[in-house]
C-alpha cells in the first residue's frame, strides 16, 4: 500500500463518493504464471477436483451433523425411560438440547477447517508443480 | 420497576456507542478504512463483530421466553441459530470472500453476469432487511416499556432514530469497533445477572416454589409445537443464517478465505458460549415467573428476572445491565442491518452516492419503523424465525447453487427466488390471515421452510437446466476465482 506515512502527520482524507461494487482480490501475489497454468485444460482439471472434493467435505460433514442432530429426539423417543432420566437434576433432555449439541457444532466446524486447508494446499502443490 | 435505573442504563449504552463510533472514527480515515476496514480486521474482533451483530432482540430477549413458554422444545431455536454458522462455514465462507463481492446483489451479478438477477436479488435484500428489523425495534418497544414506563412506541423510534443519525453522520464508519464491543456488552449483560440469580439461590436459600417445573415437559403457555414445526424451524434457521444480508458483509473484512473460514469457527465458539445462558434464564423464569407466560409479555423474562430474584441496589444494578444490554442488541443488529440494506438500496437506485446512501438509510429506518409500529408481536423469537424461512427459501438456493454448481443460469436462479419468495411469503401471510381455522394445514402454513426451501432448489435447478445455453460466458473463470486458494505467501518472481 502506498499510503505516506509522514511521521506526525495523519494520512490524507480522500472523498469517498460511491461504493465500489467489486473488493480488491486479497494482495497476496497472484502471478501471471498462475493465472494461465489454472485456465490451461490441465489446470481446469485441477480446478474441478478441488472444487468436487470441497463439496464432498461439507456435505459429508453437514450430513453426519444433522443425522446425529436428528438422532438426539429419535433417542429420545425411543428409548424409555431417558425422557426421565436426570443428572444432577436436571433431565437429559435439557442437557443435550441445552449444552450437548454445542461441543458437536464447535468439533463438526474444527474438522472441516483442518480438512478443507489441507484440500488447498494440497491444490496448491498440484498447480505450482505445473507452472 | 425504577424508572431511573431504566434510563441510566438506556442513556449510558447510547452514549458509549456513540464514543466509541467517534473515538474510531478519528483512527479510521483513509479510503480503505471506509470500506471494510482495510481488510485489516484480526479474526477475533472480526468475529466479536459478527456476534455483536447477529446476536438480536431475538436471541437476547426471545429465546429465554420461548423458553418459558415452551420449555425443552425452544432448545432449537439457541441450536439453529448456531449451527447456521456452521452451513455459513461449510458452504459460503470461504468462497464468497473469494468472490470479491460486497454485497449479495454484487456477488449475483459477477456469478450471473445478468443485471435483471441483481436486480431481483437486490428487492429480496431490502425485503429481508426490513423484516428484520421490524421485531428488533418491537423489542425496544417492550423494553423501553419495562424499563421506564414510557409509551411502547418511544423505544421503537428512540432506537430507529439514533441508528438513522449514526449511519448517516457516518458514524458507522468504525462499525467493527462498535459491533466488537456491543458483544461483549450483551455477553457481560447477560451472565453476570443470571450467574448472580444462581450465587443467591445456593447460598441464601431461595428455595425453588414447590408447584414450580422448571423442566416440565408440558409447556406453559402455548400448546406444545411437534415434531414437523421443529423441523421446519431447524430447516428454516440452519439454512436462512447464510443469506443474512448484514452477517455476508462483515466477511469482506477478511483478508482471504482461510482467515474466513478461522472467523467463522471463533463465532460458533462464541454464540455457543453466549446461548447457555438465555437457557440458563428461561429454566429458572420456569420456576420463580411461570405467571410471566400466560398474564404478561415472556420475552421481557430476562430484563425482569434479577430484580425480581435480587432486591435492593444489586438488582437495580444488575437490572441496569440486563437493559443495557437488550438496548445494545437493539442497536447493533438494526444498525448493520439499515447499513446494509441502504447500501443496496443507494446503489441499485440512487447511483451509488453519498447523498442516496443518507437518503437510503433515514428511509430504510423509517419504513421498518413505520411497520412495527403498525403491528404488533407476541413473540420476537417466532417473528425473526420466519424471515429466516423466507431468506432460506429465496437468497439461501441462489448462494448455494451460485458458488457450487456450474449450471445455475440468471433465468433459473429469477424463477427459484421468486418461488421460494411467493411460496414462503404467501403460506406466512395465508396462516396469518386464516388463523385457527387452517386446520390441519394449520403447522404447514405457519413454518413453511421445510416445503419451500426444497420448492426454491428445484425450481432453481429445473429452470436452469432448461436454459442451458444462458451460462454465463466466464463460467469458469468465475468457479476458479471462488474456489482457488489464495497464496499463502507472496511468492518471488520467476
Amino acid at each position: 500500500m502506498s499510503r505516506e506515512d509522514a511521521p506526525g502527520q495523519p494520512p490524507k482524507r480522500v472523498r469517498v463518493t460511491a461504493p465500489r461494487s467489486q473488493a480488491s482480490r486479497a494482495p497476496s501475489g497472484y502471478p501471471v504464471a498462475r493465472e494461465v497454468a489454472e485456465q490451461s485444460e490441465v489446470g481446469q482439471v485441477f480446478v474441478r477436483s478441488l472444487i468436487r472434493s470441497q463439496l464432498r467435505l461439507a456435505v459429508v460433514v453437514a450430513v453426519g451433523f444433522l443425522l446425529v442432530l436428528l438422532a438426539f429426539p429419535l433417542l429420545l423417543a425411543w428409548v424409555p425411560g431417558l425422557n426421565r432420566a436426570e443428572f444432577l437434576g436436571v433431565p437429559f433432555v435439557w442437557l443435550l438440547l441445552g449444552v450437548g449439541v454445542y461441543p458437536l457444532i464447535g468439533l463438526s466446524a474444527w474438522l472441516y477447517v483442518r480438512t478443507a486447508s489441507r484440500n488447498e494446499a494440497r491444490y496448491l502443490d498440484l498447480v505450482e508443480e505445473d507452472e | 420497576m425504577n424508572a431511573g435505573v431504566g434510563y441510566a442504563a438506556i442513556i449510558g449504552v447510547f452514549a458509549v456507542t456513540a464514543l466509541i463510533g467517534f473515538y474510531g472514527l478519528r483512527i479510521s480515515r483513509t479510503t480503505e478504512d471506509f470500506y471494510v476496514a482495510s481488510r485489516t480486521v484480526r479474526p477475533w474482533w472480526n468475529a466479536s463483530a459478527i456476534g455483536g451483530e447477529y446476536l438480536s432482540a431475538a436471541s437476547f430477549l426471545g429465546v429465554a421466553g420461548l423458553i418459558l413458554i415452551s420449555g425443552a422444545d425452544a432448545l432449537w431455536f439457541p441450536i439453529g441459530y448456531t449451527a447456521g454458522y456452521l452451513m455459513l462455514l461449510l458452504f459460503v465462507a470461504a468462497p464468497l470472500r473469494r468472490s470479491g463481492a460486497y454485497t449479495i446483489p454484487d456477488f449475483t451479478e459477477a456469478r450471473l453476469e445478468s443485471p435483471a438477477a441483481r436486480r431481483i436479488t437486490s428487492l429480496l435484500v431490502v425485503l429481508v432487511g426490513w423484516l428484520y428489523i421490524v421485531p428488533q425495534l418491537q423489542g425496544a418497544a417492550l423494553t423501553i416499556r419495562i424499563a421506564t414506563g414510557l409509551p411502547p412506541w418511544v423505544g421503537s423510534v428512540a432506537v430507529a432514530v439514533v441508528v438513522c443519525i449514526t449511519v448517516v453522520t457516518g458514524g458507522m464508519r468504525s462499525i467493527t469497533f462498535v459491533q466488537a464491543f456491543q458483544f461483549w456488552l450483551k455477553l457481560t449483560a447477560i451472565a453476570v445477572p443470571i450467574v448472580f440469580v444462581l450465587i443467591v439461590m445456593a447460598n441464601s436459600g431461595l428455595t425453588v416454589p414447590a408447584v414450580a417445573e422448571p423442566f416440565a415437559a408440558e409447556p406453559v403457555g402455548s400448546p406444545t409445537a411437534g415434531a414437523y414445526r421443529n423441523i421446519s424451524l431447524v430447516i428454516a434457521l440452519l439454512f436462512g443464517t447464510l443469506g443474512l444480508p448484514h452477517v455476508l458483509v462483515r466477511f469482506y473484512t477478511n483478508p482471504d478465505g482461510p482467515s474466513a473460514r478461522r472467523t467463522t469457527l471463533i463465532v460458533l465458539g462464541l454464540l455457543s458460549v453466549f446461548y447457555l445462558f438465555p437457557t440458563l434464564y428461561g429454566v429458572v423464569g420456569r420456576a420463580f415467573m411461570p405467571d410471566l407466560a400466560t398474564s404478561g409479555s415472556p420475552d421481557a423474562l430476562v430484563l425482569l428476572l434479577p430484580g425480581r430474584l435480587i432486591p435492593g441496589l444489586a438488582g437495580d444494578a444488575l437490572t441496569a445491565l440486563v437493559i443495557a444490554g437488550a438496548f445494545a442488541a437493539f442497536l447493533s443488529t438494526t444498525s448493520g442491518l439499515v447499513v446494509s440494506v441502504a447500501g443496496v438500496i443507494s446503489q441499485d437506485m440512487l447511483g451509488g452516492r453519498v447523498r442516496g446512501f443518507r437518503l437510503a438509510a433515514v428511509f430504510s429506518s423509517l419504513v421498518p419503523l413505520g411497520v412495527a409500529l403498525l403491528t404488533d408481536t407476541t413473540q420476537l423469537a417466532g417473528s425473526v424465525g420466519l424471515v429466516f424461512a423466507f431468506t432460506a427459501s429465496t437468497i439461501c438456493p441462489l448462494l448455494l447453487l451460485g458458488i457450487w454448481w456450474r449450471g445455475l443460469t440468471d433465468a433459473g436462479a429469477i424463477a427459484g427466488m421468486l418461488a421460494g419468495a411467493i411460496l414462503c411469503g404467501g403460506s406466512i401471510m395465508l396462516s396469518r390471515a386464516l388463523g385457527a381455522e387452517a386446520g390441519p394445514m394449520g403447522d404447514l402454513l405457519a413454518q413453511p421452510a421445510a416445503w419451500s426451501v426444497p420448492a426454491a432448489f428445484a425450481v432453481m435447478i429445473g429452470v436452469s437446466l432448461m436454459t442451458k445455453n444462458r451460462r454465463p460466458a466466464g463460467i469458469t473463470t468465475i468457479m476458479t476465482r471462488l474456489h482457488a486458494p489464495e497464496r499463502p505467501v507472496p511468492a518471488p518472481n520467476r
